[in-house]
């Protein structure tokens, strides 16, 4: 296996094996059963409410994986110094970061893969609710949960693991809120402001490009190629971050 | 600050081509440095301030391939930062690395070093074999080799009945033996081990002490950072001292060994004393000898008189170690200066 085959798969199951993972998936399964409990109460609207409920609760707890996992993962084996004795082998400090990276897309998509599952056979007790176009929504909270997931791998070469957290979830407010903010900055029309909230913008990452949820839900059909720019642009975003991450990395002392 | 160096100069004897990966072997063979280090200095930020700490300054010392190199020193005195630097685990302010003629910022020099760190921590929710199966793969060691090779370093370390348990359950000494099997894996040529003996009980210590001198017989360079004088001295080939981060000292052992004071107790008829014997007797009990001896070479002939004249030996033990004393005399010099 490749050192970044290695490294990922070694992410992997220690995410797996960890309680926590297991403990935020049974929770999110418990919120996916409820919404069969809630749906009856909801007259008429029965298989959106339970799309749209299964559909939010994945991307709630995969982002509460990334957040939680993603902080501690790097910032625990440099403070623990499990760290040392990879590093000492022929792996580079980048390699590293990115098996790390990868190993966690892996935990994310196995989880969002398993949710998945439920979520549809949750929706066979609701009559003409499946869609196949909501396999669509799940990969792209995939794909939100991806640069999500560099953004913390980021914070967390070059911040402690409870700075990590939080500043990732201030980027995943701003980053659904992106589009408002920008508008909202030219609605105060100082040029300074404009110029401010422009840079907000447009260094943020627009994860509001991933939300289709409502859309889904309420049968509108997506377009081919919203999927592929908005994978492109995924692939894009996170590969830059990496990239930023790994020459942060690169100068920190390990010891 | 007096710096005591009997062996080569930094950069002697190293002018290697740094090949492809394979040459790593070939360059160990072929007489290169196992490890150089020239000027080496580290500092450390510290504080609110930032301020600016010297961990080591100016570390010079070359591993000639083959021998066990000790790097001896106090508790904070730099070894462990200087194994970091050498790793590249942290940066250098200044100063040059080369493992096996390669600069040791190269991840593929670092395919001929087997590491153990002063407190190995790894993985607790693999079990002994997952992790090293874990470590072979970051090696590229093919999976039908991998098996192996894993079973011969869980026997070394005597972990076999122990493969199969998490970490999360080992004991100290058991996460050190661990950590030896990992650095031993890929049958490294140069092997750096911080503190080896930290956690091991008597019969451990021995197994490890009995580990590296077969590996020494084997060709491999082993790095031994300790703070303990008889670890070193019942291991080293050669000696380098650090004190307050500066080198203070570096001798080979035998040259040291020279100047050792051994105490034998032997049983000889009175009168027996003459000769070399008269002069070096320093208490007597009836027919009990207690006889010192400055070096190996009068102990040997002292042994050799015993054996001719027939007087029992009672024991042989080290009156005083002269790593010992010059351990003493670097510690004395630093605490006045």
């Amino acid at each position: 296996m490749s050192t970044l085959g290695t490294l990922a798969v070694g992410t992997f199951r220690e995410t797996v094996r960890d309680r926590l993972f297991y403990l935020v998936g049974m929770f999110g399964f418990v919120m996916l059963a409820s919404t069969a409990v809630l749906s009856p109460l909801t007259i008429g609207a029965q298989s959106k409410i339970m799309t749209d409920v299964g559909l939010a609760a994945m991307s709630a707890f995969g982002l509460l994986v990334v957040v939680l996992v993603g902080s501690n993962m790097i910032r625990k084996e440099v403070d623990k110094g499990t760290i040392v004795t990879i590093l000492a082998k022929p792996v580079g400090r980048r390699q590293y970061l990115l098996g790390k990276f990868l190993g966690l897309n892996l935990t994310l998509a196995a989880m969002l893969a398993l949710m998945g599952l439920l979520f549809f056979l949750v929706l066979t007790v609701a009559p003409g609710a499946f869609s196949v176009h909501y396999l669509g929504a799940i990969y792209m909270t995939l794909l939100e949960l991806v640069i999500i997931n560099a953004v913390v791998v980021l914070f967390s070469t070059c911040a402690s693991a409870p700075l990590s957290a939080v500043a990732t979830l201030g980027v995943f407010l701003v980053g659904h809120l992106s589009q408002s903010i920008r508008d909202f900055g030219h609605l105060q029309g100082s040029p300074l402001q404009q110029r401010i909230f422009d840079a907000v913008y447009f260094l943020v990452p627009n994860l509001e490009v991933f939300n289709i949820r409502g859309a889904v839900v309420h049968g509108d059909l997506i377009p081919p190629g919203q999927y592929l720019l908005a994978t492109v642009y995924c692939l894009g975003y996170a590969g830059l971050l990496v990239l930023l991450a790994g020459a942060v990395f690169r100068g920190k002392g390990l010891r | 600050m007096a710096t005591n160096q009997t062996v080569a100069e930094p950069g002697a004897g190293t002018a290697c081509m740094a090949g492809p990966a394979p040459a790593i072997h070939a360059a160990s063979r072929h007489g290169c440095a196992a490890l150089e280090v020239v000027d080496l200095t580290r500092d450390y930020r510290t504080g609110f301030r930032r301020r600016r700490q010297r961990g080591i300054a100016g570390v010079s010392f070359t591993v000639a391939p083959g021998c066990i190199f000790g790097l001896l020193g106090h508790n904070g005195a730099g070894k462990t930062t200087t194994i970091n630097c050498i790793l590249d685990l942290v940066h250098a302010r200044a100063g040059r690395v080369r493992i096996f003629g390669r600069e040791h910022t190269d991840p593929a020099a670092r395919a001929a070093i087997g590491y153990l760190p002063e407190r190995p921590y790894f993985f607790e929710h693999l079990s002994g074999r997952e992790l090293l199966r874990f470590y072979a793969d970051l090696l590229h060691i093919r999976r039908p080799e991998r098996e192996k090779r894993i079973d011969e370093v869980l026997a070394v370390v005597k972990l076999e009945s122990a493969a199969a348990v998490r970490l999360r359950k080992y004991s100290k000494g058991m996460l050190q033996r661990i950590g030896l099997a990992q650095a031993l894996l890929g049958d490294p040529d140069l092997l750096i081990l911080d503190e080896p003996m930290s956690g091991l009980d008597p019969v451990g210590r021995r197994q490890v002490r009995e580990l590296l001198q077969g590996l020494r017989d084997r060709g491999k360079t082993v790095i031994l950072s300790s703070h303990i004088v008889p670890d070193i001295e019942m291991l080293a080939d050669e000696v380098a001292i650090l004190r307050q981060g500066h080198l203070v000292a570096q001798h080979r052992m035998a040259d040291l060994n020279r100047t050792t004071i051994y105490e034998v107790q032997l049983v000889a008829p009175r009168g027996a004393g003459s000769g070399i014997l008269e002069d070096h007797i320093v208490r007597r009990h009836g027919e009990v000898l207690h006889v010192q001896t400055a070096g190996v070479a009068d102990l040997a002939r002292l042994l050799a008189r015993c054996t001719e004249q027939q007087w029992k030996v009672l024991g042989v033990g080290t009156h005083r170690s002269a790593l010992e004393e010059l351990f003493v005399d670097q510690a004395e010099q630093g605490r006045g200066s």
